[in-house]
């Protein structure tokens, strides 16, 4: 979607009540959050609720999708948006070492700072960054896309997350073999063990330095609008944001997620609710070796009703939606057969991918590699693959544009 | 005022005036304690095994004090803990991690020194889930001889936190201490053999067994999600079920003495013989065992082997209530 449509869209036609209507759902948050507050160890969940509330709002605003923003630099050599998600990654980095240095002031020893998403590193950690990289390829977007989409109104990210859940159950029924053959002994590597808080940074930055440099060859990108924006309400809650400038908010919740609750993260509840459900149904192996003694969107059984990362995910979809409706860019479809088919393929691959590696692109991606963990580094990569070599297959077949 | 600030500034003053000011329980407190140990456990009175929110915040800057913290959730002390508190991972500092036993004597050793405690050093215990690890942790302390200087905060990070008292996110430094390596005690700790003799009727002792009332029927091993298990369910004979949470007010403090007294006491536990506390890892229990041998002064030992040994033993004793047997389908 170019920014000229959005703007066209966002006619004043409307724009009153849709703005009205924003505004009630920023209220519907806000109270949430403040009734929260006031429970007994509510703060914890209202503070969820916030952030994730944050992150759908910066998400939707600048259009913070991974597949998105490497199909622009793939297809047109555009290379903004990439260089948005290299922005957050630099910006969470330098915020993790800064929290990484109070809390563990000495690295180098067996401790790994309290509950930062750094993985087992292998091949099976590749496999699933490679499956969650054709899942977006297939499905139109990652899951943290699909949750804010679905505050845009797609059509297709309901049936990606219905068959994101079915292949969180595809995941744990595959768990055990994969982790005797793979997991177990994998290495949990974290750099700044090796390296320290100051090598370890500097190596990331340097490092997303030279993909930025990389990147800059395509310099100027091609033009996306001529119409330069002044008004500046118009600017934040119309226009789309420059990437980076979402990336660096991505940073900065990331950074203050983490000192206030853990990484960011959106597939522990997805993962939780579907262990609940298949554990319910009698479907998942007895014991899943292993897995709740790993770091990383943990998919452990929910007792409550609200946790904190569904209350996050919930803050997400709502925030979004009020963006959307605000920005004159909700636009909800009727779903046909290609939706349901591409969302429902795609979301299984997404779903075992995101459980078979212990996160997504958000949560094992950025949050990992703004802990320093290895892990964040192997799964981007596989992450990468897996989209380009889906989208140029499908195009070969003829499946997709 | 940061706390490596008032490290600095502890340590350039040669303050021993102001740290026996700051150390020694004022006055009333004291006065207090005494005017009220019938009724309430001694807390903030020098030898008392307790001490209030109240008073670690007023000598939260003395030298010879150690605030440590030991939760079991990961994250919680780095988020905001007790200005000053130094942490411990009950999982990996308090236990050897290959085989199931305390920390040994090196161990131990090494983790006093970091901790900078020396054998005066007044140590202040406290953590989440109303002390449960906080109490484990005096307990292996207790093992190397650290006893009467070792106390819990009365109602733990709970009420610290309940009252809005100030929290840090910082990790306070400390000179290391000369702790030197002792071996354990064996005083404080029953073994298997000990329980099985009581269970056997060999020896006059009681068991106090700490679990929920359906683990202690045999209506479940353990309680849903816990990893460690075991093959039997029940309860060791001779035992008595006085659930740990019993001894806890709803603010995480601990019942008064003579509530304490008459709690156990109506399960036949006054004091009159040694005591053995066991739950399903030893944990748990360790929080009964402090409320018994610290508090009420009973002998008391904590068994730590507890049900997953016990319940897991070849040809010893089994009491199932709960008519749950072994068996296929």
């Amino acid at each position: 979607m170019t920014l000229s449509a959005a703007v066209a869209t966002a006619a004043p036609a409307g724009a009153g009540a849709r703005a009205g209507l924003s505004l009630a759902l920023a209220a519907v948050l806000a109270t949430g959050a403040w009734h929260l507050s006031g429970e007994a160890g509510g703060s914890r969940l209202a503070l969820s609720l916030v952030f994730g509330a944050l992150f759908g709002f910066v998400l939707q605003r600048s259009r913070f999708c991974f597949l998105c923003v490497w199909r622009d630099f793939l297809d047109q050599g555009d290379p903004r948006g990439v260089l948005g998600i290299l922005a957050a990654l630099a910006a969470g980095m330098a915020g993790y070492a800064v929290v990484f240095g109070a809390w563990l002031p000495d690295p180098s020893g067996t401790r790994l700072p309290p509950g930062a998403h750094i993985g087992p590193v292998g091949p099976v950690l590749a496999l699933a960054g490679l499956a969650f990289g054709a899942g977006m390829a297939v499905s139109g977007s990652c899951l943290s896309a699909h949750l804010y989409r679905l505050g845009e109104g797609s059509p297709t990210a309901p049936f990606a997350l219905l068959g994101a859940a079915l292949g969180f159950v595809l995941g744990f029924l595959t768990w055990n073999p994969l982790y005797l053959a793979g997991i177990a002994e994998a290495p949990v590597t974290w750099l700044p063990r090796h390296l320290g808080y100051g090598g370890s940074l500097v190596a990331g930055l340097a490092v997303l330095a030279g993909l930025a440099l990389w990147l800059l060859r395509r310099w100027p990108p091609p033009p996306r609008s001529s119409a330069a924006v002044l008004d500046p309400l118009h600017a934040v809650f119309v226009a789309r944001w420059p990437t980076w400038l979402g990336g660096l908010a991505v940073g900065a919740i990331g950074t203050l997620a983490y000192l206030r609750l853990g990484p960011l993260g959106v597939t522990t509840e997805i993962g939780g609710r579907s262990r609940q459900g298949a554990a319910a149904l009698g479907l998942l192996p007895e014991r899943l070796e292993g897995l709740d003694g790993f770091r990383g969107c943990a998919t452990a059984l929910r007792d409550g009703l609200l946790t904190p990362n569904g209350l996050f995910v919930g803050g997400l979809v709502v925030a979004s939606f009020a963006a959307a409706l605000a920005a004159g860019q909700f636009r909800p479809a009727r779903p046909g057969r290609g939706h349901v088919l591409r969302g429902l393929s795609g979301g299984l691959l997404l779903g075992w991918g995101a459980m078979t590696g212990l996160g997504c692109s958000i949560g094992t991606l950025l949050s990992g590699i703004m802990a320093g963990a290895l892990s964040g580094w192997v799964f981007g990569i596989a992450m990468l693959v897996g989209i380009t070599v889906t989208l140029r297959l499908g195009r070969r077949l003829g499946l997709s544009a | 005022m940061t706390t490596m600030r008032k490290i600095l500034f502890r340590s350039s003053l040669a303050g021993a005036a102001l740290a026996a000011l700051l150390l020694l329980p004022a006055a009333p407190a004291l006065a207090n304690a005494g005017a009220t140990s019938a009724a309430v456990p001694l807390r903030d009175a020098e030898k008392s095994p307790l001490v209030s929110t109240e008073w670690l915040e007023k000598n939260i800057d003395s030298r010879k004090l150690r605030i440590v913290e030991v939760s079991v959730d990961p994250g919680v002390y780095e988020r905001g803990h007790i200005p000053g508190a130094h942490t411990v991972a009950w999982h990996t500092d308090l236990v050897e991690t290959v085989s199931r036993d305390i920390a040994g004597p090196e161990k131990f050793a090494a983790l006093a020194r970091r901790l900078g405690v020396d054998r005066d050093t007044t140590v202040v215990l406290y953590g989440d889930n109303n002390n449960w690890f906080a109490a484990w942790g005096a307990w292996v302390f207790a093992q190397y001889g650290l006893v009467d200087n070792v106390k819990l905060l009365d109602g733990g990070r709970k009420k610290w936190e309940a009252e809005k008292r100030p929290l840090d996110t910082r990790t306070p430094e400390v000179a290391a201490s000369k702790f030197s390596v002792t071996p354990a005690s064996t005083a404080l700790r029953a073994r298997f053999g000990d329980v099985l003799a009581v269970a056997r009727k060999e020896k006059d002792e009681k068991i106090l067994d700490i679990r929920s009332p359906d683990e202690f029927a045999g209506k479940i091993i353990a309680p849903a999600g816990v990893p460690e298990l075991a093959v039997r369910a029940g309860h060791i004979p001779g035992s008595v079920n006085v659930p740990w949470g019993k001894a806890v007010n709803p603010d995480g403090t601990l019942k008064s003495v003579e509530e304490l007294k008459k709690l156990y006491a109506e399960a036949g536990i006054d004091g009159s013989k040694p005591v053995i506390t066991s739950c399903r890892i030893g944990e748990r229990s360790s929080h009964s065992w402090f409320v018994l041998s610290r508090v009420l002064g009973y002998p008391a030992r904590n068994y730590d082997g507890s049900w997953t040994e016990y319940g897991n033993a070849v040809g010893v004793p089994v009491v199932n209530l709960a008519g749950t047997v072994w068996g296929g389908k």
